[in-house]
């Protein structure tokens, strides 16, 4: 089979939420010889964009997008230990430290954004909800992210976003990290007037975001808000 | 029905999971299983369904989902199960009416059949967030002064000397106290005391802020309603438990409240159906509800007035009026700025898919419940007439009209019309309406919908 020929069917396969097959033919490609990197980037990236084009259409919901972000992950089991091997490691657009702010149990919206920047190819390290502005920054400063994306539904959960920016701030570090805040009470007045790099309306447009602050790794003008 | 402590302890001894395998190995699995089972599929068309089997096959099918998925309590990280025959007594034993109010306010909000003539409950307002203490009390004022009006839903207003309450701090609890203290004054300055406040306490995200604000001192009677959300989707926490054990102690009445999100993990319009109204058969099982706040939301674009949800609001209102009849008001969340026109475009389609259902009467919440001070009272007694208007129309004769008010907005959803806030719309001193392009505005939809066969009559 043509190396084209199975980069298609595993992008198909990841397309249709085809959990076998994602999976078989992941282990097909690499037995076949091909690249893992090139299993990853031609075959399921494609595939799980096109996961998200279905979503932001409203063709599949959220429960879609877990399985997919579920059937990327057993493919990366396959081409994990290779990729080690090979002495490389996997390309990631970014890495983003999320989570919802202190006081705060809402965690829907922020699963979506989560899984629409791991199906984009982004590291994601979710905090979880009701979580301490010390612990994004902590958790960001160890795993060297890009990005701080802070979610609160409640009006009077907001302040959780400006602490977390504030303590940024007080430690010296708000310059080595973008951040960007969204949730049900977030305005586009509300993200400017605590500083935030970026304020994200819908789960699509943080991801856009998201991948505006890494893009060509030079730190974009602060946008979106 | 089971009584509430055995309720309680299903939340101490159901079976241990995490709520990634609630969602994956139970939430969603069962509710695909039980849309399938009962062939609940929606045409992509309708907005207003007639088709009595369908909602009766919604009802059973939420029943399913209950009996097969319970409830999990985060707290605890357990699941709540519940026996058939358990959900079918709380559903044979719901409350088909709820009495609210105090001296000649005092009232009944009764659970409506589907196509009834009856006059619905007309409940307006909103927790919308108001920035200075003033308009507060004007705006609780204007609304509470609306005759027709049968209870209110009052703004929140959270800052305590300038700086905005943070949750779970005691300035949470005293802007809690404030605004019901403020709440209560504006309707006793409309000459109506006894006028029933139905969202308590919009202000007190937390049990300890809500149970303190609702101390009979600061001016909450247990004939108001006090609120009490589920998590989405289908999750108890203790918090939410000990308000229910403190205002049933209390014999006040409770509001279970809900907000599925379409696109989340119930998916699309069908389980959004299924889901509302299984939330309100849990509100009667789990909360001991005497009414239940519907409000189901688009988890991206933050509104309910999208063809798939009215239909699926609809629906679990039909399902509820043939089955429970718990009764209901039903929240529209939608995206035009007060005073716009696409708001009161939306809110007749919300009416006329909500009202001929079986709903009662909730006027609108502007601009996605996110523009402070923008509940502008003489919006809602439009509204308040909006839903009345609508009570006049079966299903049936509901359907084109409902399909011709979305036509108007329908393009407008991603980015919906600004509106007005209070301080430009009313003079602050006399009160009086002093915008006149805000209300020629009202004066020119009016006539709109007259000339579309809608007529809204002034009250």
């Amino acid at each position: 089979m043509e190396k084209e020929e199975q980069l298609d069917k595993l992008r198909d396969a990841m397309k249709e939420l085809e959990r076998e097959n994602v999976v078989a033919y992941t282990q097909q490609a690499l037995d076949a010889g091909l690249d893992p990197l090139e299993i990853i980037d031609l075959g399921l990236l494609p595939g799980l964009t096109a996961v998200g084009k279905q979503f932001e259409n409203e063709e599949i919901f959220l429960p879609e997008l877990m399985i997919s972000a579920m059937l990327f992950q057993n493919a990366m089991a396959i081409l994990q230990p290779r990729i080690k091997a090979m002495g490389v490691a996997a390309r990631k657009k970014g890495v983003v430290v999320m989570g919802t702010v202190k006081g705060d149990m809402h965690y829907i919206g922020k699963n979506i954004v989560r899984l629409l920047l791991e199906i984009s190819g982004f590291e994601v390290h979710d905090l979880g909800v009701d979580v301490d502005p010390l612990k994004f920054i902590r958790t960001a400063r160890e795993v060297k992210a890009d990005i701080i994306a802070l979610s609160a539904l409640l009006t009077t959960t907001l302040v959780g976003q400006r602490d977390v920016i504030e303590a940024l701030q007080g430690q010296g570090v708000r310059e080595q990290f973008k951040v960007m805040v969204g949730g049900g009470a977030v305005t586009k007045r509300w993200a400017e007037q605590i500083g935030a790099d970026g304020y994200a309306e819908t789960a699509y447009a943080a991801v856009e975001m998201a991948e505006s602050f890494v893009g060509s790794g030079v730190k974009p003008e602060r946008r979106g808000i | 029905m089971i009584d509430l402590i055995e309720v309680f302890d299903r939340a101490d001894r159901g079976p241990l999971i995490s709520d990634q395998d609630y969602y994956m190995g139970r939430f969603v699995p069962k509710l695909a299983k039980v849309i399938l089972r009962h062939r609940i599929q929606w045409d992509k068309k309708t907005i207003v369904n007639t088709d009595d089997d369908l909602a009766d096959r919604v009802f059973q099918a939420a029943i399913d989902l209950l009996a097969e998925t319970g409830v999990y309590c985060s707290d605890t990280s357990r699941v709540m199960e519940f026996s058939r025959d358990e959900i079918l007594r709380a559903v044979e034993q719901a409350p088909r009416e709820a009495r609210f109010g105090e001296g000649r306010e005092a009232k009944t909000m009764y659970g409506r059949s589907v196509d009834d003539p009856s006059r619905p409950w007309i409940h307006i307002g909103g927790g919308i967030y108001t920035t200075d203490e003033q308009i507060y009390l004007d705006t609780v004022e204007g609304m509470a002064a609306i005759n027709i009006v049968d209870s209110l839903s009052v703004p929140s207003i959270l800052h305590l000397r300038g700086k905005d309450a943070r949750v779970r701090s005691p300035q949470e609890l005293l802007a809690a106290i404030k605004t019901v203290i403020l709440a209560r004054e504006g309707i006793r300055r409309s000459g109506r005391s006894g006028l029933p406040i139905i969202n308590g306490i919009s202000a007190a995200p937390n049990a300890v802020s809500m149970i303190a604000a609702a101390a009979p001192q600061f001016g909450l009677r247990i004939t108001d309603g006090f609120l009490i959300d589920f998590l989405a989707e289908m999750i108890v926490n203790y918090e939410a438990l000990e308000k229910v054990a403190y205002f049933n102690s209390i014999s006040a009445n409770i509001g279970s409240t809900s907000t599925p999100l379409f696109g989340g993990y119930a998916g699309g319009a069908e389980g959004v159906a299924v889901l509302a109204t299984c939330y309100l058969i849990m509100g009667t099982l789990i909360y001991r509800g005497s009414y239940h706040y519907n409000a189901p939301l688009h988890q991206n674009l933050r509104l309910s007035s999208t063809k798939p949800l009215l239909w699926a609001i609809g629906m679990s209102n039909q399902a509820n009026a043939r089955n429970m009849r718990y009764p209901t008001v039903n929240l529209p969340y939608l995206g035009g700025g007060a005073g716009s026109r696409m708001y009161h475009c939306e809110m007749a389609a919300y009416m006329l898919a909500v009202v001929p259902a079986g709903g009662n009467i909730f006027s609108g919440h502007p601009a996605k419940s996110v523009e402070p001070d923008s509940l502008l009272p003489w919006d809602h007694q439009f509204h308040a007439e909006i839903g009345l208007a609508a009570a006049k129309y079966t299903r049936r004769d509901a359907e084109p009209l409902a399909q011709a008010f979305y036509k108007k907005y329908e393009a407008l959803l991603r980015s919906p019309e600004a509106g007005f806030r209070y301080g430009e719309v009313y003079d602050l001193k006399t009160k009086k309406i002093v915008n006149l392009e805000y209300l020629r505005m009202q004066e020119d939809v009016r006539e709109e919908f007259r000339g579309m066969g809608f007529e809204v009559l002034p009250s």
